[in-house]
């Protein structure tokens, strides 16, 4: 699928696909898909699972293309769609959603130095000092914008460990930037 | 120290170490979180993530993506037959018979409504009950089977599945249904205790006798003949006001008797639904 | 005997009734397009639901793919290896395009619902459809719905493809790719088509067969048929008298086909029609059986 020679954007093809036009929605598959299966592949380690919820979630691009409501990107409203299948297939079926990697003991290099700069500036270095599962909290609630609920289901641990790890997890930081 | 939007990019480097998932979880969720702003990086990572695994990894999520696209409706009846414990395909092919359909099973329930709404307003109340009843299944059938009634009908004769198979599945099921939403009906009827069961084997002696019918005469011609002949049959009993003789054991047993003949002359001739004899 | 022969009709009587519908039909067909041409009512239709064994058979004898269709056994074989589009194939309308093949495909005893959904998208894209499986039937055009008619004929790669009339009713451009789909199955499986269009006959068969009256009248190659009215056709400028039809071409000349041509007549090429025509025309001329 050679994507680089679809010129339209990501919301003008959802648009045609909510006419039910199928190309449209290869494009936004070949466009999508490869960093939805990675990204998802870093909250659950069952490949079957992740395989699973990338085709519920292109399925439910193509059911509810229309409520895309034009705000945002399209990536991040495909993401939104792609985490709660994902919860909810981990509510069905449990399987191990453990977090591939660790938080640095290894190098940064330069350039990540710069990414994250750019996307948490003055929090990066305070957000490398967050224990691993405090991380993890942070990445649900924050990063991925899951409530404290979906949060526990996709993290395995009850709600109110979720609640309790925030606060630390902001102490933490809080300490860190003072 | 920030840096506008849109002007800073992923490096291969960074790329491939996300990719490869050895990164640490911070600059991983950086990453993420660029991806969802920037489609030129998204690309970065697609072409990264272009090994022969992995493109065929999403080739076949999307071929599961395209089935299920392409997938026939399963309607509310289909998934009921099949959760009955009936085949996935045979539950398919009962999906499309007309008499099994919401809308025919709708108006199946209205005509039963009245019938028994008028029961409960008269004193032959049980008689126009046991006047349609029987017959809700027989126009069932009718409307199951044949070539007035089912437009891919040659169709079904061509291809090998068994045409009677596919007749005997869908009458049981329209039996079954019509049935099981007459005798609900029946429960509603005010307590003339006799007709509450007494239509049951009249409903099964009908159906069967169409059936056999069936074998030589067109299903909505059979069934014409058959309904005719029982409306006549209650309505001179109306006259007679021996419509409780039909409860009686003699009618019953006589009943009994017609859906062992008819019964038989169905299994005897199954074969002549596999082809059609005439025009 | 010719292993290629796949239908063999031989002396194949029918009657409804007191009608005679086919009164001695002969003719072999093997691997390729075989036509079978012929006025409405000339039996066309009730030989093929025969060979589809969607009727029953009647006198004489009839063989596809060297079984007997008048057994069960042998039906139920027969029925396996064959696609058949009927002359007004019947839908459920309210089906997508895709269902409704689908559903076929059940009949044709396709259990594995995975394996069954390829094989309908396969036939869907070979009849053209690939856009269209997921719109309902009675959304689409006549020409298309006729290409769904033919996608479940091919379910399965039948040995034996039967087509009533596919083309009736299509507008040209329609027709021209029909005929492009049907001489590529046609390459190695032995189709049966009926048709009163010459033209269809001329661009698709190896081999033509016509009938009429219940009977076979020919049967043959198109140029042959073509060549019955060698010598036969001829230009003149004024209307010809007494010839079996004379009729003014749209260049102002008169186009005529009869038996006996003029002395110094402008002779020209037959077409399949005019040989057509005239073989119809020796039938209308025969004293009554």
């Amino acid at each position: 699928m050679q994507i680089h020679d679809d010129p339209r954007t990501d919301a003008e093809l959802l648009a045609v696909v909510a006419e039910s036009d199928r190309d449209a929605l290869s494009v936004l598959y070949a466009r999508h898909a490869p960093w939805l299966v990675l990204r998802l592949s870093r909250r659950c380690a069952d490949p079957s699972v992740v395989d699973e919820t990338v085709q519920d979630t292109f399925l439910a691009v193509w059911r509810s293309a229309r409520k895309y409501s034009g705000q945002g990107e399209v990536a991040a409203w495909i993401w939104g769609i792609g985490v709660r299948r994902l919860i909810d297939t981990l509510r069905r079926e449990p399987a191990a959603t453990v977090m591939l990697t660790e938080p640095s003991r290894t190098e940064i290099s330069a350039e990540e130095q710069v990414l994250l700069g750019v996307e948490y500036g003055d929090l990066a270095g305070a957000l490398h000092t967050l224990s691993p599962e405090l991380h993890a909290v942070v990445q649900a609630t924050v990063l991925d914008g899951l409530t404290t609920r979906e949060a526990s289901r996709l993290l395995g641990i009850p709600a109110g460990t979720v609640k309790t790890r925030m606060m630390r997890a902001r102490a933490a930081l809080r300490e860190e930037l003072v | 120290m920030t840096t506008a939007p849109g002007t800073w990019h992923l490096d291969q480097t960074l790329v491939r170490r996300y990719v490869d998932a050895v990164t640490d979880a911070v600059t991983a969720a950086s990453v993420e979180s660029h991806l969802l702003r920037c489609a030129g990086c998204r690309q970065a990572i697609a072409d990264e993530s272009a090994d022969p695994a992995s493109v065929a990894r999403r080739a076949l999520i999307w071929e599961d993506v395209v089935d299920r696209l392409d997938a026939p409706r399963v309607g509310i009846i289909e998934r009921l037959v099949h959760r009955l414990g009936i085949g996935a395909h045979d539950a398919r092919l009962l999906a499309a018979t007309p008499s099994l359909q919401v809308s025919w099973l709708a108006s199946l329930l209205l005509v039963l409504g009245f019938a028994v709404a008028a029961a409960h307003g008269r004193d032959e109340a049980g008689a126009l009950f046991l006047l349609a009843a029987p017959l809700i299944p027989v126009a069932g059938v009718a409307a199951a089977y044949g070539p007035d009634i089912d437009p891919a009908h040659e169709l079904g004769i061509a291809a090998p599945y068994r045409t009677s198979r596919l007749l005997l599945l869908r009458c049981v099921s329209v039996l079954v249904a019509s049935a099981g939403l007459a005798g609900c009906a029946a429960l509603a009827l005010p307590a003339a205790g006799w007709s509450q069961a007494a239509w049951l084997l009249p409903a099964l002696g009908l159906t069967l006798t169409t059936l056999a019918l069936s074998t030589r005469l067109s299903p909505v011609v059979s069934a014409a003949a058959v309904a005719l002949t029982w409306v006549l049959v209650v309505v001179k009993l109306v006259q007679l006001d021996r419509t409780a003789e039909l409860a009686g054991a003699t009618a019953q047993a006589m009943f009994l008797a017609l859906i062992v003949a008819a019964a038989a002359v169905v299994v005897v001739r199954h074969d002549q639904f596999d082809t059609r004899s005439a025009v | 005997m010719s292993t290629t022969s796949t239908v063999v009709v031989d002396e194949v009587t029918r009657s409804f009734g007191r009608t005679r519908a086919l009164d001695g039909v002969g003719f072999t067909a093997g691997q390729g397009v075989t036509g079978l041409l012929g006025p409405n009512g000339a039996g066309k239709t009730t030989l093929l639901r025969m060979m589809a064994t969607v009727l029953a058979p009647g006198g004489g004898r009839l063989t596809l793919l060297g079984l007997d269709p008048a057994r069960a056994e042998d039906r139920l074989a027969i029925r396996r290896r064959l696609g058949y589009l009927p002359q007004e194939p019947g839908f459920y309308r309210h089906f997508t395009a895709f269902e409704f093949v689908d559903y076929i495909a059940i009949l044709k005893e396709m259990t594995d619902r995975r394996s069954r959904h390829d094989e309908v998208r396969r036939v869907l894209a070979l009849a053209g459809l690939a856009e269209e499986s997921g719109r309902k039937i009675r959304a689409l055009s006549g020409g298309m719905r006729r290409r769904v008619g033919l996608a479940q004929a091919l379910l399965g790669d039948p040995d034996l493809v039967i087509l009533d009339e596919p083309t009736a009713g299509l507008d040209p451009e329609q027709r021209w790719r029909f005929r492009e789909l049907i001489s590529t199955i046609g390459e190695d499986r032995t189709v049966l088509m009926s048709t009163h269009q010459t033209e269809d006959v001329g661009a698709l068969c190896t081999q033509v067969v016509v009938m009429d009256n219940g009977r076979t009248c020919f049967d043959g190659t198109p140029r042959e048929l073509r060549e019955l009215a060698t010598g036969r056709v001829w230009l003149s400028e004024a209307r010809a008298a007494g010839v079996r039809l004379s009729w003014r071409t749209g260049e102002g000349e008169h186009r005529n086909l009869g038996d006996a041509p003029p002395k110094g007549a402008r002779l020209i090429d037959p077409t399949l029609e005019d040989g057509y025509l005239l073989l119809l025309g020796e039938r209308a001329l025969e004293p009554a059986a």
